[in-house]
């Protein structure tokens, strides 16, 4: 019996839809508003915000760093531990399943802390090692999730039909199961990468110079806590509808599912 | 429909949020008014304190807030008769808690300076205090200068960090949010020196980690740096009762015991 198979992928928290593309939409009253916000602030009160938006500029590019080597980690983490949890060797699924349970229970400032504060006295890891180590293996149990899922999601038919076109397992899931699979594991994946990208924020309690930690620094200091932390949030949010574009963008291409 | 629908939630969101901005900037109008009503007869002044500062405050066994300046309020807040309680907040953001009145005074170790001083008022100086530049056991260097090319850490919106924050040469300057984060990454190597108000130093370096860091040099500054106690601007009732109540045991003798006690300097 066939079957058209419609996999809803629901319409991500932070993800715009593909077909919204619209001048009205909430994502481009959020994208002008926030770049005209800091537009203005810079242009017309350039007092404390022009100074603000240069103190904070290296904070962005850590930010940045943080979130890219985290993003391209985890997603390695990620794939290894979905296929592990779908593998048919006890071995490895346990394995697998037991890492995924102990780091999505344990939150991931604990989990800074731990790998900073309290691994580091075995072994001295720099503070940005730290933190993407930290971030990719949280977020690496995360995604292992959704590849886990994306991969049950495929017909076992495409399993069945490799394996007797002479595929062998290995081939089977790279040749056939995963790039189905991909387009399945794209949109969540995509949420993952922002909430990832939000909460690199919390490497700021490493002392890691990203765009939070300068905000502290340059607010602490000068006693301005309105003016810093609007620009703050203002910047977070371009970088934020900056990344769910892309994502979106990258869904539209790659997607053939029906979205809702 | 859904669009429509959509639109609506944005206008509707956009609503709330004004009315919850412009409900804000009525309550502030409202607190103005009735602070100096409030503040007419204050039996009880709440004091906010970072208690992560060994020996000056922090939180004991039992969870107290206990220290030298904690000892200090309270034996003044005897002299002066308002009763004295503590509320520990994290350093990072207790000016801005002040500012919005959140708590009466700041009792932090906070160093009274120039700039504090354009954004709130201070009591009299209870004690002063200098900066001290702590580095591991093995480490050479007998200033800044000697320690160029390496990283060096302080706690953020402290004057310790104003201190090294011009200095240039390092590699990193890091803020922590405690100084015993501070203090830890330099047990661990992470940074080479770290730089903490004179009290700190003296008890991290004798206590917790004795065998690990040492005092490397005393900063000298021009400028006397002393501690005091932190109000709102304009907030004189509380000034007026902490100063009578400072002036009372430092006249008495009460000062110099509590010192003693607590081994300070």
């Amino acid at each position: 019996m066939r079957e058209t198979r419609t996999i809803d992928v629901g319409e991500g928290a932070a993800i715009p839809s593909k077909s919204d593309w619209g001048l009205f939409n909430a994502w481009a009253i959020s994208f002008v508003g926030a770049l005209a916000a800091i537009i203005y602030l810079v242009c017309f009160e350039p007092t404390p915000y022009k100074r603000l938006l240069f103190y904070l500029a290296d904070g962005v590019v850590i930010t940045f760093q943080v979130t890219f080597m985290s993003i391209i980690s985890a997603c390695c983490i990620g794939l290894v531990v979905g296929m592990g949890r779908v593998s048919k060797n006890k071995a490895i699924n346990l394995v697998a399943s037991t890492y995924v349970e102990i780091i999505r229970g344990i939150p991931l400032l604990v989990q800074l802390f731990y790998i900073y504060y309290a691994l580091g006295r075995f072994l001295n890891v720099h503070d940005l090692a730290a933190a993407v180590i930290a971030m990719s293996v949280c977020y690496g149990a995360y995604m292992g999730e959704v590849f886990r899922a994306g991969i049950t999601a495929i017909d076992k038919g495409q399993t069945e039909a490799a394996r007797s076109l002479g595929f062998n397992g290995k081939q089977t899931m790279f040749l056939v199961i995963l790039p189905q699979a991909w387009r399945t594991i794209l949109p969540p994946v995509g949420n993952e990468f922002i909430a990832l990208l939000k909460d690199t924020s919390l490497v700021s309690i490493l002392a890691v110079s990203d765009l939070l930690r300068r905000g502290r620094e340059f607010s602490s200091e000068t006693f301005l806590y309105f003016e810093t932390y609007t620009l703050v949030a203002l910047v977070y949010l371009v970088i934020t509808l900056l990344l769910s574009k892309g994502v979106s963008i990258m869904e539209a291409r790659l997607s053939h599912y029906v979205r809702h | 429909m859904k669009r429509m629908f959509k639109s609506l939630l944005l206008i509707a969101a956009c609503g709330v949020l004004a009315l919850g901005l412009a409900g804000c900037g009525e309550k502030k109008e409202e607190k103005k008014a009735e602070a100096p009503a409030a503040a007419a007869g204050p039996k009880t002044i709440v004091f906010a304190s970072d208690a992560t500062y060994p020996p000056m405050q922090y939180v004991n066994d039992q969870k107290e807030i206990v220290g030298f300046e904690v000892d200090v309020i309270k034996a003044a807040a005897e002299k002066a008769g308002f009763k004295a309680e503590f509320k520990n907040v994290a350093w990072d953001g207790i000016f801005a808690g002040l500012a919005a009145g959140k708590y009466d005074a700041i009792s932090s170790s906070v160093s009274i300076t120039e700039e504090r001083k354009a954004t709130m008022d201070f009591s009299d100086p209870i004690i002063p205090i200098e900066q001290m530049l702590v580095v591991a056991t093995g480490e050479k260097a007998t200033d800044l200068a000697g320690l160029k090319g390496k990283s060096i850490g302080a706690q953020i919106g402290t004057t310790s960090y104003l201190v090294v924050k011009d200095v240039k040469g390092f590699k990193a300057i890091k803020t922590y949010d405690e100084v015993g984060l501070a203090m830890e990454d330099l047990v661990k190597g992470s940074i080479q020196g770290v730089v903490a108000d004179s009290p700190v130093a003296v008890e991290y370096t004798s206590k917790k980690y004795a065998d690990k860091i040492k005092i490397a040099a005393t900063l000298k500054s021009d400028k006397v740096e002393n501690v005091g106690i932190a109000v709102k601007k304009g907030n004189k009732e509380v000034i007026d009762l902490v100063n009578k109540g400072l002036a009372a045991i430092k006249a008495d003798g009460t000062f110099d015991k509590i010192k003693a006690d607590h081994k300070m300097q």
